[in-house]
């Protein structure tokens, strides 16, 4: 039996566990890694079972073309050429930006890396983007505008010093299942926990405040509670003076968000709020977790933005115990940010509108680069359907499933000229596809990931890959090739020098240093520790901004029509569009259906019972899936995890996007449902 | 038997039984894990320190294991032994113990064949005395191993328990008793963790655990299953299948009945529908159905579930709170 040390494929909280393989190369299992700072010999259900999907017979092994409406098995080379050769036809013929690339928080910093420079040195366009427009976007544009850097500001072991917690809409026991525990023992060590999310989670067990507010309605909350904490005058002056600004305008926003008013809109008892504001506000270190509830809304962005208030209003920043920590889904959903899979930025998020910042890039890479940032994903799938964009290279995503509105996604996929799929299963998408060709998975291939504490870790190869299949960064080196550019890359760590060499918040990484613990970034030279908290002296953008925001109603409202409230989300047992883990015996096993969650109140209004099946309607379409009868949720509402593509819950969902970071509004639509 | 061997001389054991067998051997892992890995004669020993972090038993009975082949036309291959039976060193008493426990259960009529590939003719090394954390002393095993090596200072009295382990011993220095008597002597005091548990037990037997004490402890679990999977005396598999093509591959892997699906009935009802319930029978399971059924503990209080639990429900820990809540001079 082989022991092999590698970074947990799924969620971002970046524990590490040795893979187990036997001598002809199959894993028969995984150990947690007893003496890692994160895992501490601990691991989640998924962890346990990361080795279960690699050996799946459903593997792809090889290159696939559509021939007379069939994917059919071709060679490396006819495949690769058929890429090349239809990528660089659409570019010429309609223009570099009618091409959209799509990377992947699944992959590794240096395959992300390798993407965002494909796509713009070898094709000619900033159109890339990846899954974190359907996660934290919100986050990045909203921190980004405030502190100056869109990462979560403090560390895991910060649970162990902090006297408050305060986690809105994130079911961290489910989907960062080892961040959920630190958070359950610093409960036990006597730290104080505020809940506020409308469904009953674990947490909310242990909370010694469940605030169930209407989903959509987070401004109105955080604004009253900023009210309350300033009306008691619990404010932090010293910190508001010293290190923020706009504290004036910030006063001046909150001025309607009373007890009362803010009760109204949210649902809750006016008590409730003053007594989150009383409690958050009177702890020395208080730290903010937040995920998905948050973000997934038409106003994502000025969610964070009220959250990033409420910790700079209370000095809750640039302490241990303290912070804005977005809990990162994927394990390497940061990674794929830093490294620039996005439209406006290159790695290290320098700006693409930057003239000197191109021109480093452009240097670098011996080649002319294109200036307007390109398309986000959400974007470009309106593109498509509208017929503005005629070719799609999508690595490792699966957005007939991930993305809101699949009817509008399908439309879309199916108007392209051209469509790729690289990924490890024939998923949704690469079903659709005109190539798909064959990945290595994390067990098969050398490279980094990014935790959501920004700890940058190796992902080790453990054993071959099936078939044909070849690691991701292999595949795009030969793209790069084709383009002419830099392609005697021999293995990952030759990337990652040049990752360094262009990147001020990675300069410091390299694979020599990353033997043990990983490194937090910034660490931006050889010499640097690392950095487990941001904004220690100062913000990273110097002072921390105010940025005061209004209550905005989520788009589509339950009504007469369509009268109950949707909320998606995920299981504990799943991960998104299920490729790996409905592949995964035992995960498998503990949720193989789909279902939707109705409060006991409504199953008796609709005459429901346990288990029966169920039509839900959107105005985007219907899918059928089995009742749960639970207080977890509140009555109004349904929820149904996307896992499962025979009753996908994105059917349903709005494809309303925000604003300014262009995340589709998940978290809130209106249905109806009927027994059948 | 008594024999002693120095640091030289434990290599040439080693090497002697790795002639013969596949042996694993603990060593620090890269991030400083303590496990056991296959023996290369090159790579450092890790002759103390904290237990082993995979369970031993893992060796006999993995996380997946192959069952047999079945192909198109219904013949049924069964993988075959390896050619070297295996050798593991370096288990503790506890460790020990589990193994023992294991093998009453797969070698009970009818017996495990896919175990018994593992077990058979497999040789067992125990490593006690003053093998622990900085030296500290590990509790002596019950004999039930092929070779005992006890640590002493800079030494390892060897101990011969089965003919297998004396032959293996046979040509090296005789060992001195009075270090022996010595050890045994230090073994007398350790019985603290089974008092703790002896304890619970009562409780449970006597039925004076209620139900709220399991739903407040059930809140805090977060179903990751781990308790389980490194429990040395847990059992219990699933069988998956995996088809590809000509060959339909049959599989057992580790189960857990802390999952809900673990007992759950084809119409969806479960007889074990709650947490509360699941983790009422995790403790209930070892500590008194065990009891009833083996005469003794399904805890063999190697602290591995205590270490692996992310929110500090294991064995060891439930037990102290039963005790504190419920125990002598409670109501
Ligand atoms: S908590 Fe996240 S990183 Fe850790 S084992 Fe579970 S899925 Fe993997
Ligand atoms: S190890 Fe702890 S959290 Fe995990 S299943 Fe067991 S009791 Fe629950």
């Amino acid at each position: 039996m082989n022991a092999t040390l590698t970074t947990c494929p799924y969620c971002g909280t970046g524990c590490n566990f040795y893979l187990l393989s036997d001598d002809r190369g199959r894993l028969s299992g995984v150990e947690p890694a007893a003496k890692h700072p994160v895992s501490r010999g601990q691991l989640c259900i998924k962890g346990w079972n990361a080795h279960a999907f690699v050996d799946h017979p459903k593997r792809l092994k090889t290159p696939l073309i559509r021939k007379n409406g069939k994917l059919q098995p071709t060679d490396w080379q006819t495949a690769l050429d058929l890429l090349h050769d239809k990528l660089s036809e659409i570019a010429a013929k309609e223009g570099p930006d009618s091409l959209m690339f799509l990377s992947s928080a699944k992959v590794s910093n240096e395959e992300n890396y390798l993407l965002m420079k494909l796509a713009r040195a070898g094709y000619g366009t900033n159109n890339i983007d990846h899954c974190a427009r359907l996660c934290h976007s919100s986050t990045v544009t909203g921190l980004v505008e405030t502190l100056g850097s869109g990462a979560m500001t403090n560390s895991l072991s910060c649970f162990e010093e902090t006297e408050l917690v305060f986690v809105i809409g994130s079911n961290t026991t489910e989907q960062h299942p080892l961040i959920g525990s630190r958070i359950l023992q610093a409960v036990q060590r006597g730290a104080k926990l505020l809940v506020a999310d409308s469904r009953k989670i674990r947490l909310s067990r242990h909370a010694d405040l469940h605030l169930r507010h209407q989903n959509g309605s987070d401004v109105a909350l955080l604004n009253g509670m900023m009210w309350q904490i300033l009306q008691d005058g619990l404010e932090n002056r010293a910190f508001i003076a010293q290190r923020t600004e706009n504290f004036s305008a910030l006063q001046h926003s909150l001025k309607a968000f009373t007890p009362d008013y803010v009760a109204r809109i949210t649902g809750l008892q006016p008590g409730q709020i003053i007594a989150a504001a009383r409690q958050f506000a009177t702890s020395d270190r208080a730290m903010i977790v937040y995920a998905m509830g948050i973000t997934q809304h038409s106003h994502g962005v000025d969610n964070v933005r009220a959250i990033s208030n409420l910790a700079l209003l209370t000095g809750n920043l640039g302490r241990p115990g303290t912070g804005i920590n977005p809990l990162r889904g994927q394990n390497n959903v940061q990674g794929a940010c830093d490294m620039g899979a996005l439209p406006d930025v290159y790695s290290g998020y320098q700006k693409v509108s930057d003239p000197q910042i191109r021109e480093k890039f452009s240097t670098a890479w011996s080649v002319k680069l294109p200036e307007t940032p390109g398309r986000m994903s959400t974007h470009a799938i309106e593109a498509a359907a509208g017929g503005e964009l005629h070719g799609m290279l999508v690595l490792g995503e699966n957005p007939v499933i991930s993305d809101a509105n699949q009817a509008l996604v399908r439309q879309a996929l199916g108007k392209l000229e051209f469509l790729a799929v690289i990924d490890i299963f024939l998923t949704e998408t690469a079903q659709l596809a005109d190539l798909v060709l064959p990945a290595a998975c994390y067990a098969e291939r050398d490279g980094t990931f990014t935790s959501t504490e920004r700890r940058v870790q190796r992902g080790r190869k453990v054993i071959e890959p099936p078939g044909d299949a070849r690691a991701d960064w292999q595949i795009l080196v030969a793209l790069l090739h084709r383009c002419g550019l830099k392609n005697d890359y021999t293995a990952p760590a030759e990337i990652m020098h040049e990752i360094a060499s262009l990147t001020p918040s990675y300069g410091g990484i390299d694979y020599s240093r990353l033997e043990g613990d990983g490194l937090q970034w910034p660490c931006p030279d050889p010499a640097h520790p690392g950095s487990p908290i941001l904004h220690l002296e100062e913000c990273a953008r110097g002072k921390g901004h105010f940025s005061p925001v209004d209550y905005r109603p989520p788009g589509e409202l339950p009504d007469a029509e369509y009268p109950l409230l949707l909320n998606t989300g995920r299981t504990a047992f799943h991960w998104h569009t299920g490729s790996m883990t409905r592949r995964s015996h035992l995960l498998d096993r503990e949720e193989r259906h789909a279902f939707v969650e109705v409060n006991p109140e409504d199953a008796i209004t609709y005459q429901i019972s346990e288990r029966q099946q169920l039509k839900i309607s959107s105005r985007r379409g219907s899918i059928y899936a089995a009742t749960r009868v639970t207080d977890r949720v509140p009555s109004g509402q349904i929820f149904i995890p996307f896992h499962f593509a025979e009753a996908a819950a994105n059917v349903l969902t709005n494809n309303l996007l925000d604003p300014e970071s262009g995340i589709p509004e998940f978290k809130v639509c209106a249905v109806r449902i009927e027994p059948c | 038997m008594l024999k002693q061997l120095n640091r030289a001389d434990l290599d040439l054991l080693l090497t002697q039984i790795s002639d013969e067998y596949r042996l694993q051997v603990p060593q620090l892992l890269a991030d400083g894990t303590r496990q056991l890995a296959g023996y290369t004669g090159e790579a450092e020993l890790s002759l103390t320190g904290e237990v082993l972090q995979r369970k031993p038993s893992a060796f006999f009975f993995p996380q997946t294991q192959r069952l047999l082949d079945i192909d198109t036309a219904g013949a049924v291959a069964v993988p075959q032994p390896a050619e070297k039976p295996l050798a593991l060193f370096g288990l503790n008493q506890a460790d020990l113990a589990g193994i023992r426990f294991l093998d009453r259960f797969f070698r009970a009529a009818p017996a495990d064949d896919a175990y018994l590939r593992q077990r058979n003719g497999a040789l067992l090394i125990g490593l006690t005395g003053m093998a622990g954390p900085d030296n500290c002393f590990l509790s002596l095993s019950a004999g039930d191993c092929d070779i005992e090596l006890v640590a002493v200072k800079e030494s390892w009295l060897a101990l011969g328990h089965s003919s297998d382990g004396e032959k293996l011993l046979q040509n090296f220095p005789e060992g001195d008793k009075t270090q022996l008597v010595r050890m045994r002597h230090l073994n007398e005091g350790t019985a603290a963790e089974s008092d703790l548990l002896q304890q619970a037990s009562q409780l449970l037997i006597e039925d004076r655990v209620p139900d709220q004490f399991w739903m407040e402890i059930a809140d805090r679990c977060i179903l990751c299953s781990g308790c389980n999977l490194v429990c040395p005396t847990c059992s219990c598999f699933c069988v998956q299948d995996r088809n590809r093509g000509e060959i339909t591959e049959r599989s057992r892997v580790w189960d857990s009945c802390q999952l809900d699906a673990f007992m759950r009935e084809a119409s969806g009802h479960n007889p074990l529908g709650t947490d509360a319930l699941r983790t009422r029978r995790r403790i209930h399971h070892k500590l008194a159905a065990d009891v009833e059924r083996w005469g003794e503990f399904g805890c063999v209080a190697c602290g591995r579930c205590d270490r692996t639990c992310p929110t500090g429900i294991g064995m060891m820990a439930v037990a102290e709170e039963m005790v504190k809540c419920f125990g002598p001079g409670k109501p």
